[in-house]
């Protein structure tokens, strides 16, 4: 998978921009889980309405990407690029919008935030990644994650607290 | 009784949890286990709601002689498991916590700590009466391993000091 960590939001957008082999494939590998989140989860589109606004998203980076100002805020482009597909498409709907589009600014902020931790957490060590989505996102007790990973079980909530912080100091940057 | 032994030790990593952020300020390990406490009271309340659901219709299977009984009984009885694993690490935040905070806070870290160790043993014990488990089952012997590492954690708590 294409390191973000390392190359950063204006080099993958240099790298589509010259026509680098994969670049695509990369923004696409990227972003996809981001702009799939906010058409289900804020726009709350599903099935086929939500695979074509998926499409017509990226159809429009495609298309525009040339135009973006700074290639460092690829990130709230693209937002602001499915905001506008999704609203078009709740529009075009012959019934109301529902209740929820209320709150879309806040599920895209929390969506923002769990994507910076996700790349926050792609810069920790293997070793630290590994625990923290063990116990965070696995839900595993202290016992299983020690026996897995040949650790005294004694030590985990140690080793947790460490990686914590490691990636509070990535998160602030 | 498995939605109580849930909430006593979701309580309990609350208090942990208080007790980190309380006596370690901003530092980095303070927030860690704080952060590791709030993930597991949360997780134990979600456990005490599927508890009562799962129990209910292991209840209700048991009164009409349903078909599902002995499926009914088995998830009746992963949930138990479950809250003694968790519970068995709250015990372990709350030694992780007392070896390390203020001395004015720290018999609250191991009060915490016990907690959660008597509610790991209560949970095991709901998997060991579970009609539908031999006495000899694998999550009897999980469930039992669970709440013995939290009667080992508390313990070291309450001898971390003063």
């Amino acid at each position: 998978m294409f390191d973000r960590a390392v190359a950063g939001d204006a080099d993958l957008v240099r790298r589509c921009l010259s026509g680098e082999p994969g670049a695509w494939d990369d923004l696409v590998s990227l972003y996809s889980r981001y702009v799939y989140a906010i058409v289900t989860q804020g726009y709350r589109l599903s099935g086929p309405d939500a695979e074509d606004a998926f499409q017509d998203v990226f159809l429009r980076v495609y298309d525009r990407l040339a135009t973006l100002r700074d290639p460092d805020s690829i990130r709230p482009w693209i937002a602001q690029l499915t905001r506008r597909v999704c609203l078009d498409r709740v529009a075009r709907k012959d019934e109301p919008p529902p209740a929820e589009l209320e709150s879309v600014d806040a599920t895209i902020d929390e969506l923002d935030e769990a994507f910076a931790v996700r790349e926050a957490l792609g810069r920790l060590s293997g070793d630290c990644q590994e625990v923290l989505d063990r116990f965070f996102c696995r839900d595993e007790s202290y016992r299983t994650i020690g026996q897995e990973l040949g650790i005294p079980a004694g030590t985990i909530a140690s080793r947790i607290s460490r990686c914590l912080a490691k990636l509070k100091e990535q998160l602030d940057a | 009784m498995g939605s109580a032994a849930a909430e006593t030790a979701s309580k309990a990593a609350e208090i942990i949890a208080g007790v980190a952020r309380e006596t370690g300020g901003s530092g980095p390990g303070a927030r860690g286990a704080a952060a590791q406490a709030i993930a597991l009271a949360e997780r134990l309340a979600t456990l005490s709601n599927v508890d009562a659901q799962v129990f209910s219709a292991a209840l209700d299977a048991l009164a009409h002689g349903s078909p599902d009984l002995k499926s009914r009984l088995e998830e009746a009885a992963a949930v138990p498991v479950e809250i003694a694993q968790k519970a068995a690490d709250v015990a372990e935040a709350g030694l992780h916590v007392a070896e390390r905070c203020d001395g004015q806070m720290r018999a609250d870290a191991a009060g915490a700590a016990a907690l959660a160790a008597g509610a790991a043993l209560a949970a095991a014990n709901l998997v060991r009466v579970n009609l539908a488990l031999p006495a000899d089952d694998e999550r009897v012997r999980r469930a039992f391993a669970a709440a013995e590492d939290a009667r080992y954690a508390a313990l070291q708590a309450l001898d971390a000091g003063p």
